[in-house]
């Protein structure tokens, strides 16, 4: 049998590592968008970091981004907001709320969340959604191509459950994301060849929540910022940083941690 | 009370020409076919439902456990079925679209738990205000039916000690499994009220029975319950034929009802 990756290639792989310097960032300069139900911008822990809030609007069969001040809607947004910067404290954060703005047609507005952001060029999404109805197939796949060709490193959640959620089963054009048990959001894995490539914690996360309170937290939606949080230090280290540059140094430091 | 008022009605019937007052009795027989047929169909949906929930809470050492279903013109979340302390004051409510929690796993389609044993205020603000309830600990996953989220499955606090023990991983999968299970009965319910619906719809519309006829077999053919429609449409066959049809399907349904519930292990029919 063909082994997947050659072992001389495996072990210059394991030579490449981003610049140490990564670790000491702290996101200074990088702005990340967050595609989510809207953050509570006025969180002591958020305080200062958010630098734009808009809202999905409907109107007919056209979404539109505006400007919104009624934060978030569920919570689940200043959550990961709150893992964001407790990673990377000098980052900041557009917030691109898909959620609340209709009952219906959920993939539809989460999908021109995302294409808000790919047209922003935001370097750094987060993406904490995903859809099961096939038809949103090619248009998530061609719209993850394009933030691909654009430079722009999406970050997913994984679900578990036994039906493919769009587009964290995507392999190429971004970066996946489960959870673990693992504490130390530095010692994240990375399982090449899989189709969720990356575990990071996600279990009992203590984050902010609504009304400057905090919650004690599980699933794979919390996973993912973790990610992204380090890849905003990454990014300050190494601002010119590709989504396959992200993935190879994500790819190396999991191999450190894994030794 | 009510007596009274069949009483009265009676009389004005009785008051009433020949033909009017035919007219008048046969439609309050098909008002009365049509509530026996919603009880028929709806009632054994619920009814496992809640049978479900209950199982799956205790096997997940939660006080609670309670169904939302997304209402497909407003998207708002409606209480379906609830187990637990305040479930008669669940069931109907409603959590405007995109909101809360709930709103959340249904456009994320991602699973969920949240825990604050220490806010003595309970988090669940837009259930506990009405409920009186204090939500501490709360898990919730998405109702997947074919490809799309037709719902919220929660499972709320603990039941015994530790009661501040959040839901684990694992507790998250074993929800996942049997949300499948609750997402077939909340499917088979909204069928059930379409055939309701069609009901209705016979009486106010005057609808061509043709037309009926080629719904209820498309409604058939997509259907996962085939076989509890075709018994529906068994019964309301029955039904049509007079009150004393009625009667005896309904004496039967309720003696193999009795029998079965008094019986451990399943009928042996064959």
């Amino acid at each position: 049998m063909t082994k997947l990756v050659d072992p001389t290639f495996a072990e210059a792989a394991s030579n490449f590592m981003p610049d140490p310097q990564w670790l000491n960032a702290t996101g200074n300069g990088v702005t990340v968008a967050m595609i989510d139900s809207g953050v509570d911008a006025a969180h002591p822990d958020l305080v200062g970091r958010i630098c734009e809030e808009v809202g999905a609007k409907i109107e007919g069969s056209r979404v539109t981004f505006l400007p919104v001040e009624d934060g978030d809607l569920a919570g689940h947004g200043t959550a990961c907001a709150g893992i964001i910067t407790q990673l990377a404290p000098d980052a900041k954060i557009a917030s691109i709320r898909v959620l609340g703005a209709s009952g219906s047609g959920d993939a539809q507005v989460f999908l021109a969340g995302l294409e808000y952001a790919v047209k922003q060029r935001y370097k750094i999404i987060n993406l904490s959604l995903g859809t099961t109805k096939p038809q949103f197939f090619a248009p998530l796949h061609d719209l993850l191509d394009r933030a691909y060709q654009a430079g722009c490193i999406v970050i997913a959640a994984a679900n578990n459950l036994p039906q493919p959620s769009f587009p964290s089963i995507f392999s190429s054009s971004l970066i996946s994301v489960v959870k673990s048990e693992e504490r130390d959001p530095l010692k994240f894995g990375f399982h090449y060849g899989e189709v969720i490539e990356l575990t990071a914690p996600g279990v009992s996360i203590r984050t902010p929540w609504l009304g400057g309170g905090y919650r004690t937290l599980t699933g794979n939606s919390f996973a993912c910022p973790h990610i992204t949080g380090l890849l905003a230090r990454l990014v300050e280290t190494h601002p010119e940083l590709t989504p396959f540059q992200a993935k190879s140094a994500l790819h190396a430091i999991a191999r450190l941690n894994s030794e | 009370m009510r007596q009274l008022k069949c009483d009265e009605n009676s009389r004005k019937i009785a008051s009433m020409p020949d033909s009017r007052s035919e007219e008048l009795l046969a439609r309050i027989q098909d008002v009365f076919r049509i509530s026996e047929s919603e009880r028929l169909l709806t009632d054994p949906v619920k009814e496992a439902m809640t049978e479900l929930l209950r199982t799956s809470a205790a096997r997940l050492r939660a006080e609670g456990a309670s169904v939302l279903v997304r209402n497909a013109d407003s998207g708002d979340l409606q209480f379906l079925a609830a187990t637990g302390e305040v479930a008669d004051r669940i069931v109907g409510l409603e959590i405007p679209a995109g909101k809360g929690i709930a709103g959340f796993v249904l456009m994320s389609g991602q699973p969920l738990a949240v825990s604050e044993p220490d806010d003595e205020s309970g988090f669940y603000a837009e259930v506990d205000k009405t409920t009186g309830f204090s939500t501490k600990l709360l898990l919730a996953v998405p109702l997947r039916f074919r490809d799309d989220v037709i719902g919220v499955l929660e499972y709320v606090n603990r039941s015994d000690e530790p009661l501040n023990e959040p839901f684990t991983p694992a507790e998250m999968d074993a929800a996942a499994v049997y949300a499948e299970a609750v997402a077939a009965l909340v499917n088979a319910h909204i069928d059930a009220d379409l055939m309701c619906d069609l009901s209705r719809r016979l009486i106010q519309d005057g609808t061509e029975a043709a037309d009926i006829r080629a719904w209820l077999l498309s409604l058939r053919e997509n259907s996962t319950h085939a076989r509890a429609l075709e018994l529906a449409a068994l019964v309301s066959e029955l039904a049509s034929k007079g009150d004393a049809e009625v009667e005896l399907c309904r004496t039967l349904l309720e003696s193999l009802i009795g029998y079965s519930t008094s019986t451990t292990g399943r009928l042996d029919l064959a």
